[in-house]
C-alpha cells in the first residue's frame, strides 16, 4: 500500500488529513471517557494522537493489518494500557482476534474510519460491530463517498456512496446516529507580524453539499457524536511535495508501462516471425532488397 | 448457514436471474444457498449464468431440510415460504409485484396481501424500502441492490467521442407486457425526425415492429454488453419497474438512457447528468429528446460519460453478495416480526378488495339489467323459423362486426 495516499502521514494531503483528523476529533469525548477503546484500522495513528493528545486513556486496542504502521501507532498517546492486534479485518479470524482482544473488559468505544472499503469482505467486520455495539460498545464508523466521484481507487475492495451508506445503515441499529462529513474551503489572511490563534467566523452549510464521508454512530453513547468543524493551516508546501510525489510516481510507472508494452509487441513479433515458414521468416528488409534487385 | 430461495421457476426473467446471482455469490460467505422451486418444473431452465454452481431443490425435497433463513421471492411463492422448515422467514421484494395486474384483475390483491405477511424484508430498491416502511412503520427492510456483472459489462478504459452515423437506439423488453412500454417507445422512434438506427430486443415475434431496424432476442448477457456497447442510448419507457437493470447496464457500456420518471430510475439516472427523463405518455416529447441526441454530439457524449461515472460507482455482484449475505445474517439476527400488525393490514387489504368486488358485482348486475332485453331477443331468435330468416343477416354481422380478426 502506497504510504501517500491510503496511509494518514504527516506528509498526507493537508485536506484529507483534516478530513481524518475531524472524524476523531468527533469520536475524542468518548474516547476520552471509555474504560476502553478499540481502533480498527488505525494506521500509524497520526490523527489519533493529534485528537487525544497526552490525555489519560485506558485500555487502548490497537489493530491494523499493517505490522509497521502498528508499531508507530500510539506512541503518542497516553494510555493504561496498549494492546497492539495485527490482523487482516476481511476474515473471521483476524475479527476473532479483535474480539477476543476486547473480550473480559467493561465495553468502551470502537472506532473503524475507512477501514470497510480496504477488505475484500466485510461481511465478517460488519457483524461484529453490530455484535459489539449490541453488547454495549459505542461504535462509530465512517466510509467514503467513493461513488460520486466514481473513483476507482485500487486499494478499495468495494464502492461506497449514498446507496451503499444506506444498504449499511439498514443493517445497523434503528436509531445509530448518522452524520455526513461535508468539505469546506478557506483561506487566511495574514499580516505580517501577527500571530496567535485563528477564530473562523460562522459558516453556513450548504443544504445540498455532497458529503465526502459517510459516519454513523450506535451503541450507548452515540448521542456523544455532534455535529462540529475542524479548520487547519494548509500546507502548500508539503501538498507540492506530495502532489509532485505522485506526478512522479505516476510518471515513472507510465514509463515503465510504455518499456513493457513495446518489449511485449516485439515478443510477439518476434514469435510470429519464429512460427513462420522459412520463407517468410528469413525475410529482413536487406533480404527483400536484394530479392528486389535480383528479379528481372 | 442454510438459505433456501424460493423461486417459481428458473425461467428467463430479470428478477430470477438476481436471485440465482445472489445465490451464487453467498457460497464466497460461507452460506449455503439452494433455489427452491415453489411449483413443478414445466419447462427447460434458462441458461442463468452460475445456475450450475447453485443447488436446486423441489419443493419436496426442500420440506425434509432445516434452513436457517428461508426467502420466498416472489409473490406466488409466499405460500410455499410456510411449508419450508426454517428458522426465520424473509421476503426479498423485487418490485411491489400487484402493480404487475390491472385493477380488475384478482392477482393484484393476492400480490398485494403478501407484503402484510409477518416476515422479514429485503428489498434492492430504496423506494420499495421506503414505500413498505410508509405502509408497515414497524417494519424496518434491509435494502441489497443489485450488482451488476462487471465480468461481462465490461466498462471500456476511455469512451470514444460518435462524430458520425445515426442515434443507435435500444429498446428492451416483453412488447405483450403492458407496464413495459415497448410500444410507447417505438411510437416515440418513429416520431423522430433525426436519422436513427433501432434495435428491439426481446423474445417475442408478434408484435407491430415499425419503427425497429431489427428485432433481436432473447439474448445472454453478453450479447447484451456487445449489443450496448454500439448503442448510443437505451430507450425505456416502462410504467412499473422494481430495480430499473437494463439502463444501468447500458450504463457501464458507455449508452445513456431516456426513460420515464418510473420507480427505481431514482436510484442512478439524473436527468441532464447520464441521461434524459421525459414524460409520461408524451411520444413527441420523447421523439424530440431522441432527436436532440441524435443532433448535439456533445451533449450525448458528456451524458456517456456521465453514464459511465454512474456505473464505476455501482456496486459488483460480490459487493452485492457480500451486502446480501449481511442482510441474511442480520435477519437470523432478529427475533421473528410481530404478526398483530401485518394482520390488521391484510384484514384491511381483504375488506378493501371486498368493496372493490362489491363494486365489480354492482356494475355486473347493471349491465346484466341492460342485457336482459338483448337476451330475451336472442331467445326469441334462436326458434326454428326466426333462426332460418336471421341466418343470412348473421352471416353479415360477423363479417362487419367491429374487432373481428381481419377487419379493417
Amino acid at each position: 500500500m502506497a504510504d501517500w495516499q491510503e496511509r494518514i502521514t504527516r506528509d498526507t494531503k493537508p485536506s484529507i488529513r483534516v478530513e481524518h483528523d475531524l472524524r476523531y476529533a468527533a469520536a475524542a469525548p468518548i474516547v476520552r471517557d471509555a474504560a476502553a477503546w478499540a481502533d480498527l484500522g488505525c494506521g500509524a495513528g497520526v490523527a489519533a494522537a493529534d485528537a487525544l493528545g497526552a490525555q489519560a486513556l485506558g485500555r487502548v486496542v490497537l489493530v491494523d493489518s499493517d505490522a509497521d504502521a502498528l508499531r508507530q501507532a500510539g506512541r503518542d498517546l497516553n494510555p493504561r494500557e496498549t494492546v497492539r492486534v495485527q490482523a487482516d479485518l476481511a476474515t473471521e479470524t483476524g475479527v476473532a482476534q479483535v474480539r477476543s482482544a476486547l473480550a473480559g473488559g467493561p465495553p468502551g468505544i470502537v472506532t473503524c474510519f475507512e477501514v470497510l472499503e480496504h477488505l475484500e469482505t466485510f461481511v465478517p467486520l460488519v457483524e461484529a460491530l453490530i455484535a459489539l455495539g449490541a453488547e454495549g460498545w459505542t461504535v462509530v464508523l465512517s466510509v467514503p463517498n467513493d461513488a460520486f466521484w466514481a473513483l476507482e481507487n485500487p486499494y478499495h475492495h468495494t464502492m461506497w456512496g449514498e446507496g451503499a451508506f444506506e444498504e449499511l445503515r439498514r443493517l445497523l441499529p434503528a436509531d445509530t446516529v448518522i452524520a455526513h462529513q461535508v468539505p469546506l474551503d478557506g483561506s487566511h489572511l495574514v499580516v505580517e507580524a501577527s500571530g496567535g490563534t485563528l477564530e473562523v467566523p460562522p459558516v453556513q452549510p450548504r443544504p445540498d453539499a455532497v458529503p465526502s464521508h459517510f459516519v454513523a454512530a450506535f451503541g450507548p453513547q452515540r448521542e456523544r457524536l455532534v455535529s462540529r468543524a475542524l479548520a487547519i493551516p494548509s500546507d502548500l508546501d508539503g501538498r507540492r511535495t506530495w502532489e509532485r510525489q505522485r506526478e512522479s510516481t505516476l510518471a515513472v510507472l507510465e514509463a515503465e508501462l510504455a518499456e513493457l508494452r513495446a518489449y511485449v509487441k516485439w515478443s510477439s513479433d518476434e514469435l510470429a516471425r519464429l512460427n513462420a515458414p522459412p520463407e517468410v521468416r528469413d525475410q529482413t528488409p536487406e533480404t527483400l532488397a536484394q530479392r528486389d534487385a535480383a528479379a528481372p | 448457514m442454510k438459505v433456501a430461495f424460493l423461486v417459481n421457476d428458473l425461467q428467463l426473467s430479470g428478477g430470477v436471474g438476481v436471485v440465482v446471482e445472489h445465490a451464487r455469490q453467498l457460497a464466497r460467505h460461507g452460506i449455503e444457498a439452494s433455489l427452491v422451486l415453489a411449483r413443478e418444473r414445466l419447462d427447460p431452465d434458462w441458461r442463468f449464468r452460475g445456475l450450475d454452481e447453485v443447488g436446486v431443490l423441489s419443493l419436496a425435497e426442500a420440506r425434509t431440510q432445516r434452513f436457517e433463513v428461508a426467502v420466498a421471492t416472489w409473490w406466488e411463492t409466499t405460500e410455499a415460504l410456510f411449508e419450508i422448515d426454517a428458522a426465520r422467514r424473509a421476503y426479498f421484494v423485487q418490485s411491489l409485484e400487484d402493480r404487475f395486474y390491472r385493477p380488475d384483475e384478482p392477482q393484484r390483491l393476492g400480490a398485494a396481501l403478501t407484503h402484510d405477511l409477518p416476515v422479514h424484508v429485503i428489498t434492492e430498491a430504496r423506494w420499495i424500502a421506503q414505500t413498505l416502511e410508509e405502509l408497515r412503520p414497524q417494519q424496518r427492510a434491509l435494502l441489497v441492490r443489485n450488482g451488476i456483472a462487471k465480468d461481462v459489462f465490461r466498462s471500456p478504459a476511455e469512451l470514444g467521442v460518435r462524430l458520425h452515423g445515426p442515434l443507435r437506439i435500444v429498446i428492451e423488453g416483453n412488447p405483450g407486457v403492458w407496464f413495459k412500454g415497448v410500444g410507447e417507445a417505438l411510437s416515440a422512434v418513429r416520431a423522430m425526425g433525426e436519422p436513427r438506427w433501432v434495435t428491439v430486443v426481446t423474445g417475442a415475434r408478434d408484435f407491430d415492429a415499425t419503427g425497429a431496424d431489427e428485432v433481436v432476442g432473447p439474448l445472454t448477457h453478453d450479447e447484451m454488453a456487445s449489443l450496448y456497447a454500439t448503442a448510443d442510448v437505451v430507450l425505456k419507457l416502462s410504467r412499473v419497474e422494481g430495480m430499473f437493470g437494463p439502463p444501468l447496464e447500458g450504463f457501464h457500456l458507455g449508452a445513456t438512457c431516456v426513460v420515464t420518471a418510473v420507480t427505481g430510475h431514482e436510484e442512478y439516472v439524473e436527468h441532464g447528468v447520464n441521461g434524459l427523463v421525459v414524460d409520461w405518455d408524451d411520444p413527441r416529447g420523447t421523439a424530440r429528446a431522441l432527436d436532440l441526441l441524435a443532433r448535439d454530439r456533445a451533449l450525448r457524449h458528456r451524458l456517456r460519460l456521465g453514464a459511465l461515472a454512474t456505473a464505476r460507482a455501482w456496486p459488483s455482484w460480490e459487493q452485492a453478495g457480500a451486502m446480501m449475505a449481511s442482510a441474511l445474517r442480520e435477519v437470523a439476527r432478529r427475533p421473528e416480526p410481530a404478526a398483530v400488525p401485518g394482520v390488521a393490514r391484510a384484514l384491511g387489504d381483504v375488506r378493501a378488495a371486498i368493496e372493490a368486488q362489491a363494486l365489480v358485482v354492482a356494475e355486473r348486475d347493471r349491465l346484466r339489467y341492460r342485457v336482459a332485453p338483448i337476451e330475451r331477443l336472442d331467445a326469441v331468435v334462436e326458434r326454428a323459423p326466426w333462426r332460418w330468416l336471421a341466418a343470412p343477416l348473421r352471416r353479415v354481422w360477423r363479417r362487419v362486426r367491429p374487432g373481428r380478426v381481419g377487419a379493417r
